[in-house]
C-alpha cells in the first residue's frame, strides 16, 4: 500500500498557489512539497495535519491510500 | 537587507577591480623576476619587495571571492531553482579560493627551490591557475556590475532548501580537491612529505566550514528553528548510512593494500584521505537522494 495525495490539485484550485507558496504556508522546503506530489515521500503525520488544515478540508480529501499493484 | 546588498555589491566591484589591477600587475612582476630566478641571478632587496605586492594581490583576491561567494549564496537562498549557470559560478569561486593557497604553496617552493640552485617546474603551475584565477575575477566583476536576474526568484523562503543543496555542492568540490590532493601523496618519496604538508590539505575545507557557518546562521534565524526539514532529514540519513558503509569499504581496503607498510606513506595521509572522502560521500549521498525526491 502507497500513499497517494491530491495535493497538485488543490493547490492550483487554491489561486493556482505555488510549491514555495505552501511550503511557506505550513513551514516546509518547496522540495518537500515537490517530492509529496511525486509521491516519492510520505509526509509525518503532523505535516498532513498541517496541509489538510491549511487547506480546510478532510484528511481523506487530500491523502488516500493507494494499492501499489492497481496502480501497476 | 537592502541596504547590506547595496553595500556588499559596492565592496564586490571595488575589490573585484584592483584584484583585477594586481593581477595584471604580477604579470609585470612574474615577467621581470622569473629570468632573473631560474638563471639563479641575485636579486636585488627592491625586487624582492616586489613579491609583497603579489602577497597583497592574494589577499584582495581571496577577499574577492569570499565577497562574491556570499553574494551569489545570499542570491541563491531566493531562487526558484539552482540553474547550472548559477552552479558553474559556486564551483569556479570555491576552486579560485582554493587554488589561493596553492598559489601561496608554489611561490614559497619558487622561492626555496631557487635559494637551493634547483629548478623550478613550478612556474608552469602557478601561470595557469593566476590566469584562471583573473578569468575567475572577470567573470565575477561582470556579474557584480550588471547584477543578478530577478526573473528567477521568490518573495519569502520559510524553510530553505537551496543553501542546503549549495552546502553539498561545495562538498563535492572540496572533497574532490581534497581526495586528489591527498592521492597524489602517493606519487612522490616519503621524503616529501612532511607533516605539515598533511596540515595543509586540511585547509581544502575552509571554503565548506564557510558555507556551513552561513547556513547554520541561517538555520539560527529560522523561526521556529528546524536544522533540517523533515524530507532533508530522511535524505541526510539515508546520505549517512551510504557513507558509513563506502567508508568502511575504504578502510578496509586501504588497511589491506598497506598491510605491509603500515608505517609507510598510509601514516601520512589517512587521516586527509578519510575526511575529504567522507565528506565527499556524504555531500554526494545529499545530492542524489535530494534529487530522487
Amino acid at each position: 500500500m502507497k500513499l497517494g495525495n491530491r495535493l497538485r490539485k488543490f493547490r492550483f484550485e487554491h489561486d493556482e498557489m505555488t510549491q514555495q507558496d505552501l511550503a511557506n504556508a505550513v513551514g516546509v522546503s518547496r522540495l518537500t512539497i515537490h517530492s509529496i506530489e511525486k509521491g516519492k515521500f510520505n509526509p509525518s503525520t503532523l505535516l498532513a495535519l498541517k496541509i489538510v488544515h491549511f487547506f480546510n478540508v478532510k484528511f481523506e480529501d487530500i491523502f488516500y491510500m493507494m494499492d501499489e499493484r492497481v496502480q501497476e | 537587507m537592502k541596504k547590506l546588498e547595496k553595500i556588499l555589491r559596492f565592496f564586490s566591484i571595488v575589490v573585484g577591480f584592483a584584484s583585477a589591477v594586481f593581477f595584471v600587475a604580477d604579470a609585470f612582476i612574474f615577467a621581470q623576476l622569473r629570468p632573473k630566478l631560474v638563471a639563479f641571478e641575485t636579486i636585488s632587496a627592491a625586487e624582492e619587495g616586489l613579491m609583497n605586492w603579489v602577497g597583497i594581490s592574494l589577499v584582495l583576491f581571496l577577499t574577492f571571492c569570499l565577497l562574491s561567494l556570499l553574494r551569489i549564496t545570499m542570491y541563491l537562498k531566493y531562487a526558484k531553482k539552482i540553474t547550472i549557470f548559477s552552479l558553474f559560478l559556486i564551483v569556479i569561486g570555491v576552486v579560485a579560493l582554493l587554488f589561493v593557497f596553492g598559489d601561496l604553496a608554489l611561490l614559497s617552493d619558487i622561492g626555496k627551490q631557487y635559494k637551493h640552485g634547483l629548478d623550478q617546474p613550478e612556474w608552469l603551475l602557478l601561470f595557469p591557475i593566476m590566469g584562471f584565477q583573473f578569468t575567475t575575477i572577470l567573470i565575477y566583476t561582470y556579474i557584480h556590475f550588471f547584477g543578478f536576474s530577478k526573473d528567477n526568484q521568490v518573495d519569502h523562503v520559510a524553510r530553505d532548501s537551496n543553501i542546503f543543496l549549495i552546502v553539498q555542492y561545495v562538498g563535492v568540490v572540496c572533497g574532490l580537491m581534497g581526495t586528489a590532493g591527498s592521492g597524489l601523496r602517493y606519487m612522490f618519496p616519503m621524503a616529501t612529505i612532511p607533516a605539515h604538508m598533511v596540515a595543509t590539505l586540511v585547509t581544502l575545507m575552509v571554503p565548506y566550514v564557510l558555507i556551513v557557518g552561513y547556513w547554520s546562521i541561517n538555520k539560527l534565524q529560522e523561526k521556529p528553528r528546524q536544522w533540517y526539514d523533515e524530507k532533508q532529514m530522511q535524505d541526510v540519513g539515508k546520505s549517512a548510512f551510504f557513507t558509513l558503509v563506502l567508508s568502511v569499504i575504504f578502510m578496509m581496503v586501504q588497511f589491506t593494500a598497506n598491510y605491509d607498510d603500515l608505517a609507510g606513506v598510509i601514516r601520512m595521509v589517512w587521516f586527509p584521505q578519510t575526511l575529504f572522502l567522507i565528506l565527499l560521500f556524504f555531500s554526494l549521498g545529499n545530492l542524489y537522494f535530494t534529487a530522487r525526491g
